[in-house]
Formats: structure tokens, sequence, C-alpha cells
């Protein structure tokens, strides 16, 4: 059993010296970068709280129902997609590729609430990223998340396609496991936002 | 069976044991229910500021390590993946304080108190 793991990972072009895939240790160290990118976003906004002289302010414009939704559809995409990563383990490809479609949709849904939220602000309250301290730094926080959520939703659909052409099964665990990591990831920073920006007063 | 044992090898190999659906499943309704108190607080009247603050701030950070370490099998995973990530998150989380320290922005306590 030692031996066939040893030839595993001689034959693995993607394991390194320590025995870990290369890939995998590269999106953590990524994970972490962002980590400390999302620490600046967030300090900074908290470092201006309060500090507007002009325009709304947070709680003059936050829908905390439709953000508490928002929250809960990432939450589940986390869910979906360790359900995918599951069946695709277990080389049931179809199913790993319905659950993945499942996680991009609800990223999807997450994104369109995010695009009205962001419209009504602009539209109905006035706020846009110019208008007052608490603008810049929170669209920017934001929008940054959005963007990542628009990311992976990318990615998934990526996937999704390439599991339906049958150019994805059980060996690509790790591929796919590397996308849950990045997906997890924007579901772990938006609970930070969702406690920090949008709950506490 | 070659595949699977592969794929098996490569995700959960490092740090010995893995989550099974079950578990991922006990996870999520436990961040569904621990994402529905830290709403409920919100309306209910009469906390007190620095309860409310810090009772989020522990909801948050039980939800993170949930998904970080179910869902992103940091848990099950070998030290040095977890150490990659531990010690940005660290060094993120001393930015945030920094920065608020040097702004003179404190969360637990109202302005004027300060």
């Amino acid at each position: 059993m030692a031996d066939h793991a040893a030839t595993h990972a001689v034959h693995d072009p993607n394991i390194g010296n320590t025995g870990l895939d290369n890939r995998k240790m590269g999106m953590w160290a990524f994970l972490g970068s962002d980590c400390m990118f999302f620490g600046s976003l967030i300090g900074t906004y908290l470092a201006y709280k309060g500090k507007s002289i002009s325009g709304p302010g947070p709680h003059d414009v936050f829908d905390i129902p439709l953000t508490s939704y928002s929250a809960a559809l990432l939450l589940a995409s986390s869910l979906t997609m360790v359900l995918a990563l599951s069946h695709l383990q277990h080389n049931r490809v179809k199913s790993a590729a319905r659950w993945l479609l499942v996680t991009a949709l609800l990223g999807a849904h997450f994104v369109g609430n995010q695009v009205y939220e962001f419209t009504t602000f602009a539209l109905h309250h006035g706020l846009t990223l110019s208008t007052s301290l608490f603008g810049s730094s929170f669209f920017v926080l934001t929008g940054f998340h959005g963007a990542h959520v628009t990311g992976g939703v990318i990615w998934l659909l990526i996937l999704v396609g390439l599991a339906w052409r049958g150019q994805i099964d059980a060996r690509d665990y790790t591929k796919v496991e590397i996308a849950g990591l990045y997906w997890h990831f924007v579901d772990i920073v938006w609970i930070a936002i969702f406690t920090v920006i949008y709950l506490i007063p | 069976m070659a595949n699977q044992h592969a794929a098996a090898a490569t995700t959960h190999g490092d740090g010995g044991g893995h989550a099974t659906v079950r578990t991922y499943i006990n996870v999520a309704i436990m961040l569904a229910i621990i994402t529905a108190v830290e709403v409920a607080t919100l309306y209910v009247p009469g906390i007190p500021n620095w309860l409310l603050v810090s009772g989020l701030l522990v909801m948050s950070a039980i939800k993170f390590f949930l998904v970080v370490g179910f869902f992103m099998h940091l848990r099950y995973d070998h030290p040095i993946l977890r150490a990659l990530f531990v010690g940005p998150l660290i060094i993120a989380i001393a930015i945030i304080m920094a920065v608020m320290a040097l702004f003179s922005a404190f969360l637990l306590l109202p302005r004027h108190v300060l």
C-alpha cells in the first residue's frame, strides 16, 4: 500500500517534495493572500465607518432581509459544492455536474441580488462610489467580493461544461476540489462581511 | 476503481480521516441556525451594544471555522496547508485591528464613549 502510494507520488508531476499537490498548495497560498486583501478592505471600511460628512449612512440604505437571503444563498451553495465533490469522488460525474450547476446558479442569484442592491443604493438613495467615505469603502469591498463570486460562477460553469462532455472524471477530483476551495473562500469572506458590515450597528 | 482510489489518495490522504455527506449536511444545518440567530438578534430590543457586537462576532467566527474546517477540509488536511491559510489569516486580523486602532475606530463601544 505504501509502495503504491509512493509510486503514485513519483508518477504524478503535480505532487511536490512535500508529498502534497502543488496546485492545492498554490490555491491555499492564494487564498491566504486574498485573506490579507479582504482584511485590508474590511479594516478600511471600519476605519471610515461613521466618518462620512455627506450622503446616506449604512443603516439608511441596508436591506437586511435581502442581504440575509443572499447570505443563505452562499451558505447553501457551499453545501451543494461539497455534494458535487462527493459525487465526483465516487465517479458519479453527471450527478456532480448537476450539483456544480446548482452551485453556479446559487452564486449567480447572489450576484443578481448584489446588482439589485447596488442599483437601489444608487438610484433610490443617491449613494455611489464617489458620494462619501462610506460609499467608497462599501462599494470597493462588496464590489470586489462580487467580482470574486462572478469569477467563481464562470469557473464552475466551465467545470459543468467539461463534466457534461465527459472530459472530467474522478481522476480530476483535485481540479474540482481547487475550484471548491475558491468557492468556499468567497463564502467565508461573505460570512465576515455580512456580520461586520451589515449586522453590527 | 483505480480512478476512485487515485482521487481518494489525492484528496484525503494528507491528514487522515474525512467528512461524510452526513457531516456536510449537519454543518449546513448548524450554519443556517447560526445565521438565523444572528439576524434575529438585531430585532431583539434592549441588548447592550457590547453584548450584541461580541455575540455577532463570535457567531461569525464559528461559521467561518465550520466552513474552513469541514467544507474546505482543512481540519483533515496537512499542517502545511493549515499554516498557509492560518498564517495570513492572523496577519489579516492584525491588519484590521491596526487600521482600526490608527483611526480610533472601535466596534465594541459607541463612539461618544471614547
